[in-house]
């Protein structure tokens, strides 16, 4: 597998199809005298923003933490929890299982209290 | 039947789409100044979008992915930062100079003074998006739309000579001010093939839930709609030429643009101007900022649709708000719809060839269209068209110094 072409930057859904956002970030792992191996996915803007430039990706954890984030971010998908890459990129986990949706649910509490929101 | 409804339906309402403040404003512009010369432009602008479209729309029914997912995915952050970046940055100006347009519009209807009405405004565009369905998005406004059709009435009505406007559909250099000429060809290039059309057009056939047996419906839409459109375009063109051109008035502002009207609706012009106007640019206004909302949660893989429950894409809805909210707050300070249409038209075609390149490669690949990838003909037009794109985007900014006052 290529990470560059078949990973990165791919949507990824939880089991049952709820998008969780992109791979935006990929983490790599180097046992002892050993090639590196792929360990896990990285999901959110922190980690966009390292791969763009690290003063962004700062700032963006700036950010979530300001906003009384959860400290699980960016979202970390383990290799083993991983079950098919392909048109998307498929986790075993639902996506209350991980932090993904953290600011989509909190701003559903403002958008649901408008009328016609709900 | 139901699809030959949905066909003239979308074939409608591109025509609604098409007409604003910027195709407006140039084509009136290109008019007063230079009769049926730049005809041309409008022609292959026309046809620039509506190839685009076609390829967006295909990606969309056959990849089952919007330009903005599919850039994303194909070529990475590092690539699609610069195209995201800069399709924010023109949805923005794009936005300001509709809100604007639509405030000039009800100002020549009240008489009360246009920077009062971009608020107004700005909140009936965000109380359509989120109580309209796409069904209301995209029909309601484009059906509105027909209203521009005035335009091209107005031109029948003055008669012009078809000899005349034969000859000013092909290319030809002008005896005088080559670079205002050549500034207005390309603004009208920018102004009519807007990137914010493209990814809006494909996110349209994703909420419409288009599949692969659908490209026929996406290939009549796209060039008989846009083809329309065009023809509309070629009637601000031919109406400004007609009754500006022999006194030779220029047209500064919108405001005076509504003269245009003058001989073929009378007393009622000013009206009919005004309507015109004010319905394309708040259909453009509806459409740019829930594009801003596409682009932003399909580059970032948020779940997004006018058609879904508000607090389901609650990301989704506070994207296409904060952008416009900005577009109101910094509409609100008071500026001038014309320069900011003009602004955003520049940008457009300087940041043309990155929008371009990327469908040379997309409609090459199984991935996005399976079989239907574009043959010779589609490729050679993307190529020739990167080419042309990044021979405009070089020479833009010296024309507008040139040639822009």
């Amino acid at each position: 597998m290529d990470v560059c072409r078949d990973l990165l930057d791919k949507q990824v859904v939880d089991r049952n199809g709820r998008w969780l956002g992109r791979v935006d970030g990929v983490v790599l792992e180097r046992p002892e005298s050993e090639p590196p191996r792929l360990a896990a996915i990285l999901i959110g803007p922190v980690a966009l923003g390292f791969r763009l430039h690290p003063a962004i990706g700062r700032w963006m954890a700036a950010l979530e933490r300001t906003w009384g984030l959860p400290k699980r971010r960016p979202v970390r998908i383990g290799l083993e929890h991983i079950v098919d890459i392909g048109r998307y990129v498929k986790t075993d986990l639902s996506s209350s299982e991980t932090d993904a949706l953290a600011v989509e649910q909190k701003l559903r509490r403002w958008i649901a209290r408008i009328p016609g929101g709900g | 039947m139901k699809k030959i409804f949905t066909l003239v339906l979308g074939v409608v309402t591109s025509i609604g789409g098409f007409v604003e403040a910027g195709s407006i404003s140039t084509a009136a512009q290109a008019g007063a100044e230079f009769g049926f010369a730049l005809l041309w432009a409008v022609a292959v602008a026309t046809l620039i979008l509506a190839s685009l479209a076609e390829m967006a729309g295909r990606v969309a029914a056959v990849g089952q992915r919007t330009i903005a997912a599919a850039v994303r995915e194909r070529f990475g952050i590092h690539f699609q930062i610069v195209p995201l970046v800069a399709e924010l940055a023109i949805d923005l100006l794009l936005l300001m100079a509709e809100l604007g347009g639509v405030a000039i519009a009800v100002m020549l209807l009240t008489g009360v003074g246009f920077a009062w009405w971009v608020l107004p405004v700005g909140i009936v565009v965000w109380l359509v998006l989120w109580f309209g369905n796409f069904d209301v998005i995209e029909n309601g406004v484009g059906l509105l739309g027909i209203i521009t059709l005035s335009f091209v009435y107005s031109a029948w009505q003055l008669a012009p000579d078809s000899h005349h406007i034969l000859s000013g559909l092909v290319p030809a250099l002008p005896g005088h001010h080559l670079a205002r000429y050549g500034f207005l060809a390309i603004s009208i290039v920018g102004a009519t093939v807007s990137p914010y059309l493209l990814n809006f057009y494909s996110s349209g056939a994703i909420e419409e839930k288009w599949s692969e047996s659908d490209r026929w419906i996406n290939r009549v839409t796209s060039f008989v709609g846009m083809g329309f459109g065009g023809f509309v375009s070629m009637g601000v063109l031919i109406s400004s030429a007609m009754v500006f051109g022999p006194q030779h008035i220029q047209v500064n502002s919108f405001v005076q643009a509504a003269q245009m009207f003058a001989p073929v609706f009378g007393p009622w012009a000013i009206t009919v101007f005004a309507l015109a106007l004010g319905v394309g640019c708040f259909g453009a206004a509806v459409e740019i900022t829930v594009n801003a909302g596409y682009v932003i949660s399909q580059s970032l893989g948020w779940t997004w649709g006018v058609d879904k429950k508000r607090r389901d894409v609650s990301r989704f809805v506070v994207a296409y708000t904060v952008v416009l909210l900005l577009a109101i707050a910094i509409a609100s300070m008071g500026f001038d719809p014309l320069q900011m249409t003009l602004i955003s038209v520049a940008l457009t075609v300087v940041l043309a060839p990155v929008v371009v390149l990327p469908f040379l490669v997309l409609m090459n690949e199984e991935r996005y269209v399976k079989e239907h990838t574009s043959g010779p003909f589609g490729n050679g037009l993307l190529a020739v068209l990167t080419i042309v794109c990044s021979l405009m985007a070089i020479v833009v900014i010296p024309l507008q110094i040139l040639g822009g006052g």
